[in-house]
């Protein structure tokens, strides 16, 4: 499961983004290299969510540009879009933003739908990640059923399933105590170092970054020189 | 004063921000309250529009008679008009003779009818209703001499604007006309302006000069009737009282007195059986109506639960947020409403015309085409939309407000409604009382009247029982759809929504079984009332040949075949035989019926035969010719005759026959599908007697064997060129073609009526999706695409009209049931076989599921766009 460390999974060059006359992003630029984990940490409303939005296709940037393994998304169309979000970029959010009239299984198994993947290896693939995350038990609850901990874990596991290359999560312990935060951090380490995946994990807390290998910081829409 | 400052506050605080926020929402709201209104008032107008068609003019002639005077059976002579100056004395009374006929127009394929009105120009030249602007310059004739027209001359006349307009005539043209069995040529000498101040002249009237119409028609000493008028002033109610006992006393048997009222209820009791499917259909559409707006309100409510919440936990009372709710309802209702009215006014202008079309054929007025928006049932509309919104917005406020906030303000917690929506054993309880409620017998109302209260409430608990019971669909729907969905995800995420579907899924569903209910009810009306008809038709008519004057489809037509045409026909070599009816008004118990007498053909075989309900002991109709021991004559009656005068066999009838004493004893009830008014039957040659008059309106012609009928009718078209003659099959089809227009009304207002329900289920999805945006942001960065977005919403949209077409079509049954067998028999006595037209039920259902299908998926096409708000 090496990868080839030359070709980064994310470069992000001279990203700017502006809100009417209000500049939210302005000239980010950063990359991430396959499977490593990096944090991105910056005070609310320094435009974490923006830069991630943008990441994900959701949003649109004024200029500058992104490469997600090789692909310049800007470029691409709605469908191919829609086919990286599928493959190769997943999110987790602090809100979970589990479909509420979905199972956990259902959730986790949804992405593996979209791809296409045959009935017994979802089930398979579905069946592993419920363990990993340990919660085989409530495999068929629906989300107003979970605690918060458990929908985040939910989450994780939907966000794994298809085997992205990329992971981005937007302050997943935000809505958490502290306790369950630790906890699915520890998950997050693990499961992405067991899948071999690439993390921007966006926080506001220092405590957070401690499984990453490296912090940038983001300050009104600039990222401050370190590395 | 303190408390109000304080409640308006809770509302600018909370509710005018939510409504700022959320526009696309409330706009939502807004329309579908509207529609809800629209649908309601739409019914109501076009149907007012119809049925006051007929009284507009009666009303208008010289200006608004206080009487009318007429024959109880056929003309008054002239003569009478000396007789009521003479007993009304010095009285102010303005004395109106008129006479009136109908002719028919030829150029038209389906001849239209029209009314000929003789009226005394001079002595109307003063009226309102005549009145010509001044600015009228090229229509209207010089103010100092108003109509140029011959006094006497039997060849000029006015027509109204509307049908100069229609029928591009102007003055000096040449109108040609069939007149019983001749053609005459009229020529236009003006033109009326429409006068906005008064009802329009309807479009199918001639006015002549009183003497010109009578000599046309060969009566130069009759008139039809006497319209009187008291001039305004303060004596007015006097000389009304007065005017009326002198009248009574002179009357006798020679003349009834009607006041315009009473006209006016008795047309009403006309088209009251008519007006008794329109009911029913505005009904259901009212029900439809509710459905969409408390569906609606009620998703606003559930949505801004947790709002509640949060201000009960600050210490709000819940009655002060119950009574913000209301004040936002009202609010809410009242633009929605409005807005609603105006969308009633401009879908009662579509179906005005199928309306009047169905009132002209099964009556014999022409009513006017444009519903107007009267004040009345605006307000009633409005106050029904308002009350609505109200009730919908008060239920689920006082739920939630009554919540404890700790439940509420749990997230993820989503709301089930109405909780009556959720309890199968109330829908098995409404199911129940419908049954046991249409056992009922009918509550009887004035004059013939009888109202089948039982059937109506019977029904509206089958569709409340069946709306609550469609809810137990949901889960077998998702069933079916999660057995497709193993490769589909939309098809997955569509399924997961009937999980546990909450009030706004169960009342979309409602509304489109309401609305496939109506319409699949009314189909099966339909289909029973042809199949018995044309059964009915079949046995009826037995002849080759059918000659009638132009426009007889239209059963007002007045227009008769004379004595020395009929007989020309009836010896013609190839004819073996015929049978000969004549028709003939009359007024028994101040209710208009007919009085009619045949001759049949000598072939027993061969002659019209009659479907008894009550067989005669003599069933040979020469015998009608022998009068009875107890000094009465035999008569025939129809079914519906029976029941419009509450008479049955060997009862006995007064029948007014000027100058004789006539009492008929009932021998022999028949059925009759064709007729509203009923009818009595006696034997041709005491017609002939009673009016010394031998002309007929139908001839039945039964060819020599062997005869070609269509040769046949070659050959008499050309000797009577005047005359419509139809073969047998020709009008059997036209007979069928008369009864589905009768009913092309209803086919107008049950697609309404499902288009308003699949218009609402667009609706509600689309809330359901501004609802969802944060699960819609979700899915696109799971990676739906925005048709799989859409497909989903497609999938939804079909499940949702699925539920609602299999509920509708078991509603449908019940409610075809309930038409046939108890309001139907109640309220006509008509007896229909039960039929189920399953073609045509399968194909509305389809229609439906496949609208509803496309509306969700164009929903889901534009609701892929909605993204989540800013948060974290
Ligand atoms: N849709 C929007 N319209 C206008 N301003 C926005 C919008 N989304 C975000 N912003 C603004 O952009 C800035 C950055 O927001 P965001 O990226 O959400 O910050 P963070 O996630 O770091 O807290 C904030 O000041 C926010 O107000
Ligand atoms: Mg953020």
């Amino acid at each position: 499961m090496n990868s080839n460390s030359t070709e980064p999974v994310l470069r992000v060059s001279n990203l700017t983004k502006a809100y009417g006359d209000r500049t939210v992003l302005s000239d980010v630029s950063f990359s991430l290299a396959a499977g490593e984990r990096v944090g991105l940490m910056g005070t609310s409303g320094s435009g974490k969510s923006t830069l991630l939005n943008c990441l994900g296709g959701i949003d649109k940037p004024d200029s500058g540009s992104i490469e997600i393994t090789g692909n310049f998304i800007q470029e691409k169309t709605a469908d191919e879009l829609c086919k990286i979000r599928r493959e190769t970029v997943s999110t987790i959010f602090q809100f979970f933003h589990l479909l509420p009239t979905l199972s956990a299984r259902e959730n986790i198994e949804l992405p593996l739908e979209l791809i296409g993947i045959h009935i017994d290896e979802r089930n398979e693939r579905v069946q592993n990640l419920l363990e990993e995350i340990q919660l085989t038990h409530r495999a068929d609850a629906t989300p107003d059923e979970l605690s918060g901990g458990e929908m985040q874990r939910v989450a994780i596991a939907r966000a794994l399933a298809p085997r992205p290359k990329l992971i981005l999560a937007d302050e997943p312990t935000g809505n958490l105590d502290s306790k369950t935060g630790e906890s699915i951090l520890d998950l997050l380490e693990a499961l992405s170092q067991k899948h071999d995946t690439a993390m921007l994990l966006v926080t506001h807390s220092k405590a957070a970054t401690r499984i990453c290998s490296r912090t940038l910081k983001i300050h009104d829409g600039a990222l401050e020189t370190s590395n | 004063m303190k408390l109000q400052t304080k409640n308006l506050n809770l509302f600018s605080k909370t509710t005018l921000r939510h409504w700022k926020r959320e526009p696309k929402n409330t706009l939502l709201l807004i329309t579908v309250l509207a529609l809800g209104v629209g649908v309601f008032l739409s019914i109501r107008l076009a149907n007012r529009a119809a049925v006051s068609g007929f009284t507009l003019f009666t009303d208008s002639i010289a200006g608004e008679s206080d009487f009318i005077v007429r024959a109880p059976i056929g003309d008054l002579p002239v003569s009478i008009l000396p007789e009521i100056r003479d007993a009304l004395g010095p009285l102010p009374v303005g004395i109106h003779p008129i006479i009136e006929t109908t002719a028919a127009r030829t150029a038209k394929t389906e001849a239209s009818l029209y009314r000929l009105v003789g009226v005394d120009l001079v002595s109307l030249n003063n009226a309102v209703y005549l009145e010509a602007k001044s600015d009228h310059s090229k229509t209207s004739p010089p103010s100092n001499q108003p109509f140029d027209v011959k006094l006497g001359d039997s060849r000029l006349v006015l027509i109204g604007e509307t049908m100069a307009a229609s029928e591009g005539l102007k003055v000096g043209d040449v109108l040609p006309l069939i007149l019983d069995d001749r053609r005459i040529e009229l020529e236009i000498s003006a033109i009326l302006p429409n006068n906005p101040l008064r009802a329009s002249i309807p479009e199918n009237l001639i006015l002549f000069d009183l003497p010109g119409l009578q000599k046309l028609i060969g009566k130069p000493d009759k008139i039809s009737r006497v319209e009187l008028k008291i001039p305004p002033g303060e004596d007015r109610q006097r000389i009304l009282a007065e005017t009326k006992k002198r009248l009574s006393e002179i009357a006798e048997t020679q003349f009834a007195i009607d006041t315009p009222s009473n006209r006016e209820s008795s047309a009403e009791q006309m088209t009251a059986a008519f007006r008794l499917n329109l009911t029913i259909l505005s009904t259901l559409a009212l029900i439809v109506g509710v459905y969409l707006i408390f569906q609606a309100l009620e998703a606003s409510v559930v949505k801004r639960r947790p709002e509640i919440a949060i201000l009960r936990s600050l210490g709000v009372e819940s009655w002060r947020i119950q009574r913000a709710w209301l004040f936002e309802s009202l609010i809410i209702g009242m633009i929605g409403s409005a807005f609603g009215i105006l969308l009633g006014y401009g879908m009662a202008q579509l179906a005005v015309g199928s309306i009047a079309m169905t009132v002209n054929t099964l009556y014999f007025e022409n009513t006017t085409t444009a519903a107007r928006l009267d004040s009345g049932e605006a307000l009633f509309a409005f106050l029904f939309g308002l009350g609505s919104s109200l009730v919908a917005g008060a239920i689920p406020a006082r739920e939630a407000a009554a919540t404890p906030p700790s439940q509420s303000l749990k997230s993820g917690v989503r709301s089930m409604g109405l909780p009556i929506l959720r309890k199968p054993i109330i829908g098995v309880v409404f199911v129940v009382a419908a049954i046991a409620l249409s056992q009922l017998p009918p509550i009887r109302g004035a004059g013939d009247l009888r109202i089948p209260l039982g059937g109506y409430l019977g029904a509206l608990f089958w569709l409340l029982g069946l709306s609550i019971l469609a809810g137990l669909l949901f889960p077998t729907v998702r069933k079916v759809l999660m057995g497709f969905s193993s490769k589909n995800a939309p098809l997955k995420y569509a399924a997961s929504q009937f999980r546990n579907p909450g009030g706004r899924h169960r009342l979309t569903a409602a509304g489109l079984l309401v609305a496939v209910g109506m319409a699949a009810g009314m189909a099966i009306l339909v289909a029973s009332f042809e199949h018995t008809l044309t059964g009915w038709i079949k046995n009826l008519l037995k002849a080759d040949l059918y000659v009638a004057t132009a426009g007889t489809s239209n059963i007002g037509n007045e227009n008769l075949i004379r004595e020395d045409t009929w007989k020309v026909v009836a010896a013609r070599p190839e004819v073996e035989g015929v049978d000969i009816i004549r028709r003939q008004f009359i007024r028994i118990d101040g209710k208009e019926t007919w009085l009619a007498g045949s001759v049949y053909n000598q072939n027993s075989d061969r002659r019209l035969r009659l479907i008894w309900v009550e067989k005669p002991t003599d069933p040979n109709p020469e015998n009608l010719n022998l009068d009875l021991p107890n000094k009465t004559i035999p008569v025939w009656i129809s079914e519906t005759f029976g029941r419009r005068f509450s008479v049955g066999m060997d009862d006995t009838i007064e029948l007014p026959i000027p100058d004789f004493e006539v009492t008929g004893t009932v021998k022999g009830i028949y059925a009759d599908y064709g007729n509203e008014r009923g009818m009595v039957v006696v034997h041709r040659d005491r017609i002939v007697t009673w009016f010394g008059d031998e002309s007929v309106n139908n001839v039945a012609v039964y060819l020599n064997q062997g005869t070609d009928p269509e040769t046949a009718r070659t050959a008499f078209k050309k000797e009577f060129p005047n005359l419509v003659i139809r073969t047998n099959e020709k009008l059997r089809n036209e007979s069928l073609t008369i009864f589905h227009r009768t009913f092309s009304v209803t086919y107008a207002l049950e697609a309404i009526a499902i288009f308003v329900a699949v218009a609402g289920l667009g609706m509600a999805l689309a809330g359901l999706l501004i609802d969802r945006k944060s699960e819609l942001t979700t899915l696109k960065e799971i990676g739906f695409t925005r048709r799989q977005i859409a497909t989903a919403t497609l999938w939804e949209g079909l499940g949702l009209g699925i539920v609602g077409t299999l509920g509708g079509l078991i509603l449908s049954l019940a409610l075809g049931h309930l038409l046939i067998f108890v309001v139907n028999r109640q309220s006509f006595g008509w007896t229909l076989d039960y039929q189920i037209p399953l073609m045509s039920l399968l194909s509305l259902g389809a229609l439906t599921i496949a609208t509803s299908g496309i509306v969700a998926f164009c929903v889901g096409w534009f609701g892929a766009k909605l993204r989540r708000e800013q948060e974290g």
